[in-house]
This record gives structure tokens, C-alpha cells and sequence, in this order.
């Protein structure tokens, strides 16, 4: 089933004398319980393309459907709901509130909706157990490492069952022992529980845990790597292989 | 890329970025330097002048003038703070790509006298327009007709130019001083202030914020005893009312720094995690602030207090000029033994019609002490031994109809709130006159405010007794008998020309003064509407003087809670942008903001209200006979006005959250 569906994705900055395409008319497709990279040199239009897919940002042109709704149709109102209900969110600057502990962070997504506070409590419970944070869950974002911040911020993205994750540089900010640790988390949740990722980054060795990798490159798909029946090593030298062709020019990563 | 940029133009150009941000500021500083020169401008204008005269009111007006010196002090410098720490990541910029310290301390300096110039020129042209409003509204204050001209005066001009060059000479100095000693790094991250945790509250920290509640809950008690013995020395006085300020000051600041934190850190963990989108917002965020923001709390609730409380104390005195002048001279004209009947004949003659009550008065020397409540009976420096004023009923008859009384009853007119401060008696109990036939009880039926004596010939109160006993007490050698006649208009219109007759028959007698058989009293015939006129002319420099310097409080602290509610908002601005990603919508967002507002606003002034209170109540009488009404009108002004500032503040955090995604 698929679950996003973009056409012809045009993203136009700047106004009429001084303009910059930086997404020319894109076509993507995203299936349920894919993990998709999304990765290109800086400018490439990745965090562009992955915000307008979010419907944090608006395009130029082109359509968007998620889970059959057309992003394009609904309004500012709805496009909240939208994105409450059905979409989860992971940055690379983990956007946490300073102000409120692990364990309230984590129940945002869940404090608009009608869920009962028991359903809520088990939520939490069982997603933490998961990414086992549910020893610091009164701490605040402030008394914890960076992988547990952000692993806080994917249990944040993921507590609500929405039906497709994004994730944009989770791992920008990580040193590799962690950003391994929460990859792998990524990956066994949507393997376990066929949870719907989009993630974007630069670094060859996180879009390896991918399924499929999309390159960008000057607003444009440039090529696509499927995973396959690889293992991550080999898909690791793919990605690399594709990158050298793709950079020509001063790759930045 | 040009190189040689001079430093003036950098200056420019920056000024010109960020215009956005400066706004505020050279508000600030156009506002201040508009309500000094508007006030200052008021000693040298014409109108007051000739109108009010110079003498004592422009003495008043100087000792104002210096209290809003105070204010814009005050404001200028906390809008100075601000701004430069809306700046400091510039301000490290400069410095990160090489400037000196003392350069960018040069072309901070060099931008606020650009800033302050322009602001003292258009402050200047503001304050020519406001003073004139400011000079009919005291006129109109004083009921007096003038015509008032725009007057520019030099004088003004120079007094506003010198005290805004110092106070701008302070701000570059303290922005030289902070510059210097602030570190590059501390100087990037100062926006991004590191919220005080609140991790654990230990046991002392929640005695403290008890005490804060407790100082302040016996502060009100004390204020509410403050009158009760006005015999004590001025020491005693002084001292108490110095204890009751240190007392609701402190525990304001207490309350606000320890308990508060407390309270809303236990609802927080009831919650057990699961809070509410408006939870996070208001408890939390509030909850985290609540150290830094204590202090400024504090003065903006003192502040609050003090300008309520010293505009209800002023409204007081101006919204009872009535009713004391009613209370001093009870009938619109009232004559006094045979003199100035003239004036009867000139009213017969230009038509103006009156009732006339014709009043037979008897100074009996009485002892009121088995009268008194049973607690003022027991203080003995209570002087009991009086010269009541005794009138018989059937003179009375037409202006209170309702009476009826025997041989030996009384009614007792003429008591009213200051007259109980001094001297507190109670109805169903005897007053004991001194006659020739020896001590004779009256029993007193009831205890009324009605008014039948001008008050202060006639100290006290007035006895009302059974006409036969009148007639007996008329032929005892230990009373005097006096006449009064007193007279009301009909009709309310004729006041203007009553008021002219009344000018031009002015007449004056001697009158022995009640209980004291060797002094006289000069009287004249007095008039109700002279009286209240002589009044409103006495007070109307006080009560403009507190409107005006009470306004400015307000907006001061109005315009402080205001900056910094704006510069709260734009300090979480990246948390709403984390919501507003999350798919919270603003008006989401909003409604937890609003709970916030509503405490950042709504709690200093509820204190405020609270603390006011019981300041007018312990000293209201001092001032003035009404306290209900001028109390909850200037609360109500003050309410409405204030709430103007949290509508902004909200406006502006709206504008925030919208703009964060």
C-alpha cells in the first residue's frame, strides 16, 4: 500500500527577480513500511523535500497525498490535526522543551487527542521499553546525553502510531557509538512494528540502515538504491559508490 | 566590498536593519521624555498661572516633577536593559569578528545619542500637544473656564534637554561598564538564558514561602488596627506603618519567589507526566521563570499597589468634596442669628425659589459616656463632657417628617464616619444632660448620619427631643440658645444666579463657639456651592498632580510587563516552532499562552488590588466621607487600563507563534 504520494514537486524561493528552484518537479512514492533515505550534497533540496512532504512547509506546485489526503486541499486547521494524528517528527537538534521532563515531552502528541490516561501510560511504557529510556523518564533534557535526548524525541514521534516517521539528520549531532544505538532502534521498530520512516541525511553509513536511498541532486532525483536482500556492508559500498559519481564536484560529506 | 567603512556608517547600517527591534525603545524613550516635558511645561503655562496661582501649586508641582524624574528613571534604564540584551548576540558578533570593546562600546554610544536626540525632538512636539490636554483637564478639574493656548516654553525645553543628556550619559556608561565586563561567550549565549531547574524543593524553601503568606496575611491585620488609637506618639505611628510596608513587601517578594514555584510543582507532578497542551505552556513555563521573575514581579505589584492606593486616597477626597461640603454647610445657603437676611430679600426679588427651615438651637452641656460602646468606655482619654447641640422636634418636623418621640427620647442626627472614628456611641442607651434641675437621662431611640448642623461649627452631633422638654430646657440658665436658618433651592438651575446674589450680599457675625463662652467665631452666611468650589480648588492640584504621576506609574509598569512578556515570547519562540511542527495549531498554543498572560498579569494585580486595600481601608477617613465607590471606580479604571497592556502582550505572542513555523 502506498502510503505518501508526491507529483511533479516544484519548491520556488525568493520572489519574481531573484528566484531559485530548488525542487523541480519531483515524483516520489513512499510504501507502507518502507525506511527511505533521502540523501545529496548541501543545497540538493533534501530538507526541503522532506518538509514540504511533512507539510511543515508549503510547494510551489505538484500534489501531495498521504494516506489519500491531498495535503494541498486542507487548510492550516486541518493540516495540524493532519499532522498530529498521522505524522511523527525527528530532528536533528531533537527539539525537546527544556521545560518539561523526558517522560512529559514524550506524552505531547498525546495530550490534544481523547485517549484515556491509563492507554496513555501504557503507550509511553511500551515504546520506551523499546528504546529503553524508561529509567530517566523524570529527568529533564538538560540532565541527559544526546542519544538519550534523542531517543526521547524519536519515543516522541513514535508514541502516537502515526502512519509515517520524519526524520531529518537524526544523527547529525550523535557521536557514532550512539547514532548506531538509535539506528538500530529505527530499524528493528520498523521492522517489528512496519512503522513508515522517511529520513534524511548525509551520512552514507545511517542511510545504510535504510531499505531504499534516494539521491538528490539540484532539485531533481538523480538515482535510487533498493537494499535488497544486502547486507548493510554492501549496501554501505553502494551508497558510497553512487556518492562518487554523484559528487564530481566537492561532495560535502 | 568596500573597506574603509567609517564607524558613523556602520552605525547606519545597523541602525537601519534593525529598526524592528529599536522600536520599542525609542518608544520608551519618546514617551518619558513626552510626559516630563508635558509636565514640566505645566509650571510655566499661562493658564495655571493666572488661574491656579504660583506660589504653593508650583511647589507641588516641582516635588512632582522630581517623582517623575524618579519614574522615567526607572523606565529608561529597564527599557535600556532590555534592549541591550535583545542585542547581545550582536554584540558579540562585533567583537567575535575583531572589533575592540571599546569600539563597540563607541558605536553603541554613538547610536543612543542618534536614538535619544531624535526621541527628546520628538518627544518634545508630542509633550507641546499633551500638555495642553493636561492643562484643560486640571482646569476642568477645578471647575474653572480658561482658555488654554498651545505654550511653548524655553525654560521646559532646557530642563528636559539637561535631565535626559545626564540620564543618557548613565546609559552609556553602564552599556560602556556592561560591555567591559561581560565575557565574548557569555555575551553570545545571554539570549538563550539557562532556565533555573527546579529540582527538588527542600523543607526550607517551602517554610519560606509560608512565611511570605503569613507576613503578609498579619501586614492587612495590622494595617486594619493602624487607626484604632490615634493617641499614640508619632513613633509608635511611624513604626507600624513602617512594619506593615516591610511586612507586605517582603512577603510579596516571598510568595512569589518560593511559593508559587512550590505550588505549581506539585500540581505538576499530580499530573504525573500527562499534562495538558495548556499545561505546558502556562504551569511549566511559569514554573521554570518564576526565580528570575520574582524581583520584577515584586516591584510591578508594589508599584500597582502604591499608585492604587494614592489614586483612591486622591479620588477619595475629590469624589467626597460633595458630601463633605454638605456635611460642613447643609443646606444650599444657611444664615446664622440675624444675620443676612438680605439675602432672602434679594432671592424674593430675583425670583429664585427656596425652602427656608427655621432651626432654634440649644447648647446644653451634657456627659455622652454612658452612651458609648462598651470597648470605647473603657479608654479614659475619651473627653466626654461635651456641648450638645439640642434642637426641638417640630423644628425639624418638615425636614425629617419621620420622627416621633416622648418626654424624655431622643434621636440622635449628625453621626457620621469621622464623628465614629473619634467617638463611638450606640442607640438604646442614655446621654446625660446638665441642667439647673440637676443630671436629667435622655434615652436615645436611634442614631442616625442625617445632617441638620453645619459640622464644624457644631462638632459632634446634634440631640433631637420632645418639644415640651424643648420649651423646659429653653428657660434654664445653663443653655444658649442660637438660630439658624437654613435654605434649599427648588430648583437646581436657579444655582448659577443664586450663586451670583450670594457674591454680592456677602455678610459676616460674630458667633460664640459651642462650649467655650469667651471666644467667637467669625461666620458668614455660607453658601453649599462656595464651600465644595473652595474645596475643589484646594485639592485640585493634589488630585491632578496624583492622576497624572499615577498614570505614568501605570504605564511604566504596564509598558515593563509588556517588553517583557515580548521578550519572553521571542525566547520560546523555538519552542512553539516544535508544537507548531508537532501539528498543535496556534490558537492550541494560544490558549496555554493565555493562562500564562493570565497569571503574569492577573496575579501581580490581584496582589496589588489586595495590598491597595487594605491600605485605603486603614486610612480612608482621613481623607474623605465616601470609600465604596471612588474605591471600586479607580480599581475599575485601573483594571481596564491595565488589561490593555496584556491584550498587547497577547497580540504580540500570537503573532509569535503564527510566524514560528
Amino acid at each position: 500500500m502506498v502510503i505518501l504520494r508526491g507529483r511533479k514537486i516544484k519548491k520556488v524561493f525568493g520572489k519574481k527577480s531573484n528566484t531559485q528552484e530548488v525542487l523541480k518537479d519531483i515524483d516520489i512514492e513512499v510504501r507502507e513500511g518502507e525506511f527511505v533515505g533521502i540523501m545529496g550534497p548541501s543545497g540538493s533540496g533534501k530538507t526541503t523535500l522532506l518538509n514540504v512532504l511533512a507539510s511543515i512547509d508549503k510547494v510551489t506546485s505538484g500534489i501531495i497525498e498521504i494516506n489519500n489526503n491531498n495535503l494541498q486541499k486542507m487548510k492550516e486547521q486541518k493540516l495540524s490535526k493532519f499532522r498530529r494524528e498521522q505524522l511523527g517528527f525527528i530532528f536533528q537538534d531533537y527539539n525537546l522543551l527544556d521545560t518539561l521532563t523526558v517522560k512529559e515531552n514524550i506524552y505531547l502528541p498525546l495530550s490534544v487527542g481523547k485517549t484515556p490516561k491509563t492507554v496513555s501510560e501504557k503507550k509511553i511504557k511500551e515504546i520506551t521499553d523499546l528504546l529503553g529510556i524508561n529509567d530517566i523518564l523524570n529527568k529533564y533534557p538538560s540532565e541527559i546525553s544526546g542519544g538519550q535526548k534523542q531517543r526521547t524525541s524519536a519515543a516522541r514521534a513514535l508514541v502516537g502510531n502515526p502512519s509515517i516517521v520524519f526524520a531529518d539528520e537524526p544523527t547529525g549531532a550523535l557521536d557514532s557509538k550512539s547514532a548506531t544505538a538509535l539506528l538500530s532502534n529505527l530499524e528493528k521498530i520498523n521492522k517489528e512494528k512496519k512503522v513508515t520512516i522517511m529520513m534524511v541525511t548525509h551520512d552514507s553509513v545511517a542511510a545504510s540502515f535504510c531499505s531504499r536511498v534516494l539521491f538528490l541532486k539540484d532539485g531533481q532525483i538523480y538515482s535510487e538504491l533498493y537494499k535488497g536482500d544486502k547486507d548493510r556492508k554492501q549496501f554501505f559500498q553502494e551508497i558510497m559508490n553512487t556518492q562518487g559519481v554523484l559528487s564530481g564536484d566537492g561532495y560535502d560529506a | 566590498m568596500v573597506m574603509a567603512m567609517t564607524l558613523n556608517q556602520l552605525v547606519l547600517r545597523s541602525m537601519r536593519k534593525n529598526i524592528k527591534s529599536y522600536y520599542l525603545y525609542v518608544f520608551a524613550l519618546v514617551f518619558s521624555v513626552s510626559l516630563y516635558y508635558s509636565f514640566v511645561t505645566l509650571q510655566y503655562n499661562p493658564a495655571i498661572v493666572n488661574e491656579i496661582g504660583t506660589g504653593r501649586s508650583s511647589a507641588a508641582l516641582k516635588a512632582a516633577s522630581y517623582l517623575l524624574l524618579f519614574i522615567v528613571t526607572f523606565f529608561v534604564l529597564y527599557a535600556n536593559k532590555l534592549f541591550m540584551n535583545r542585542r547581545s548576540k550582536e554584540i558579540g558578533l562585533y567583537q567575535l569578528v575583531g572589533m575592540s570593546k571599546s569600539l563597540v562600546a563607541r558605536l553603541i554610544a554613538i547610536e543612543n545619542i542618534i536614538l535619544w536626540f531624535s526621541a527628546i525632538v520628538i518627544g518634545v512636539l508630542v509633550g507641546l500637544l499633551t500638555s495642553r490636554i493636561f492643562v484643560m483637564i486640571l482646569l476642568k478639574i477645578v471647575e474653572k473656564d480658561a482658555f488654554v493656548e498651545l505654550s511653548f516654553s524655553i525654560e521646559a525645553l532646557m530642563m528636559t534637554v539637561v535631565v535626559f543628556s545626564v540620564l543618557l550619559l548613565i546609559v552609556i556608561l553602564q552599556t560602556a561598564i556592561r560591555i567591559k565586563r561581560v565575557t565574548l561567550l557569555a555575551l553570545i549565549t545571554t539570549t538563550a538564558v539557562a532556565d533555573e531547574r527546579v529540582k527538588k524543593f527542600n523543607a526550607f524553601q517551602m517554610f519560606l514561602g509560608f512565611v511570605g503568606l503569613i507576613s503578609i496575611g498579619y501586614g492587612y491585620y495590622l494595617s486594619t488596627t493602624i487607626l484604632d488609637n490615634l493617641n499614640v506618639t508619632p513613633n509608635v505611628l511611624l513604626f507600624k506603618m513602617v512594619s506593615i510596608l516591610a511586612l507586605t513587601v517582603g512577603g510579596t517578594y516571598f510568595v512569589f519567589r518560593f511559593s508559587v514555584a512550590l505550588i505549581l510543582n506539585f500540581v505538576r507532578k499530580s499530573k504525573k507526566g500527562l499534562m495538558s497542551i495548556q499545561d505546558v505552556l502556562s504551569l511549566s513555563t511559569i514554573m521554570h521563570r518564576m526565580k528570575a521573575n520574582a524581583m520584577s514581579l515584586t516591584t510591578i505589584t508594589v508599584l500597582s499597589a502604591s499608585t492604587l492606593a494614592i489614586l483612591t486616597f486622591t479620588y477619595i477626597s475629590y469624589y467626597s468634596a460633595d458630601s463633605v461640603a454638605m456635611e460642613a454647610v447643609p443646606y444650599d445657603y444657611i444664615m446664622y442669628e440675624d444675620t443676612g437676611f438680605e439675602l432672602v430679600e434679594e432671592f424674593d426679588k430675583e425670583g429664585i425659589q427656596y425652602t427656608r427651615y427655621d432651626i432654634d438651637l440649644l447648647a446644653v452641656p451634657a456627659d455622652v459616656r454612658p452612651l458609648l460602646v462598651k470597648e470605647a468606655a473603657l479608654n479614659k482619654t475619651i473627653s466626654t463632657e461635651l456641648g450638645v447641640q439640642v434642637v426641638s422636634l417640630k423644628a425639624i418636623q418638615n425636614k425629617l417628617p419621620n420622627l416621633h418621640l416622648q418626654e424624655g427620647e431622643g434621636y440622635i442626627l449628625g453621626y457620621n464616619s469621622l464623628s465614629a472614628e473619634n467617638i463611638r456611641i450606640e442607640a438604646q442607651k442614655s446621654i446625660q444632660f446638665n441642667t439647673s434641675a440637676g443630671e436629667e437621662e435622655i434615652f436615645i431611640k436611634e442614631v442616625t448620619e442625617d445632617l441638620l448642623l453645619p459640622n464644624y461649627h457644631y462638632y459632634g452631633f446634634t440631640v433631637v427631643v420632645a418639644d415640651s422638654y424643648f420649651q423646659k430646657l429653653l428657660h434654664d440658665p445653663l443653655t444658649k440658645n442660637q438660630k439658624v436658618v437654613g435654605m434649599e433651592l427648588k430648583e437646581e438651575n436657579q444655582l448659577i444666579k443664586a450663586q451670583e446674589v450670594f457674591e454680592a450680599n456677602k455678610v459676616s457675625v460674630e458667633m460664640p463657639i459651642p462650649g467655650n463662652d469667651l471666644a467667637t467665631n467669625t461666620v458668614s452666611v455660607e453658601s453649599q456651592e462656595n464651600y465644595r468650589l473652595n474645596m475643589l480648588d484646594s485639592l485640585g492640584m493634589t488630585i491632578f498632580i496624583s492622576g497624572f504621576l499615577g498614570l505614568a506609574f501605570l504605564i511604566a509598569t504596564g509598558s515593563i510587563l509588556y517588553f517583557k512578556q515580548m521578550s519572553e515570547a521571542d525566547e520560546e519562540k523555538g519552542t512553539y516552532n516544535i508544537l507548531r511542527k508537532m501539528g498543535f495549531t496556534t490558537n492550541e498554543i494560544m490558549s496555554g499562552i493565555r493562562r500564562k498572560q493570565l497569571f503574569n498579569f492577573g496575579f501581580p494585580l490581584i496582589i496589588g488590588l489586595a495590598h491597595s486595600y487594605f491600605a485605603v481601608k486603614s486610612g480612608w477617613v482621613l481623607f474623605g466621607t465616601e470609600l465604596v465607590a471612588p474605591l471600586l471606580i479607580t480599581m475599575g479604571v485601573y483594571i481596564v487600563l491595565y488589561s490593555i497592556f496584556s491584550i498587547l502582550s497577547a497580540g504580540y505572542y500570537r503573532k509569535v507563534v503564527e510566524d514560528a513555523l
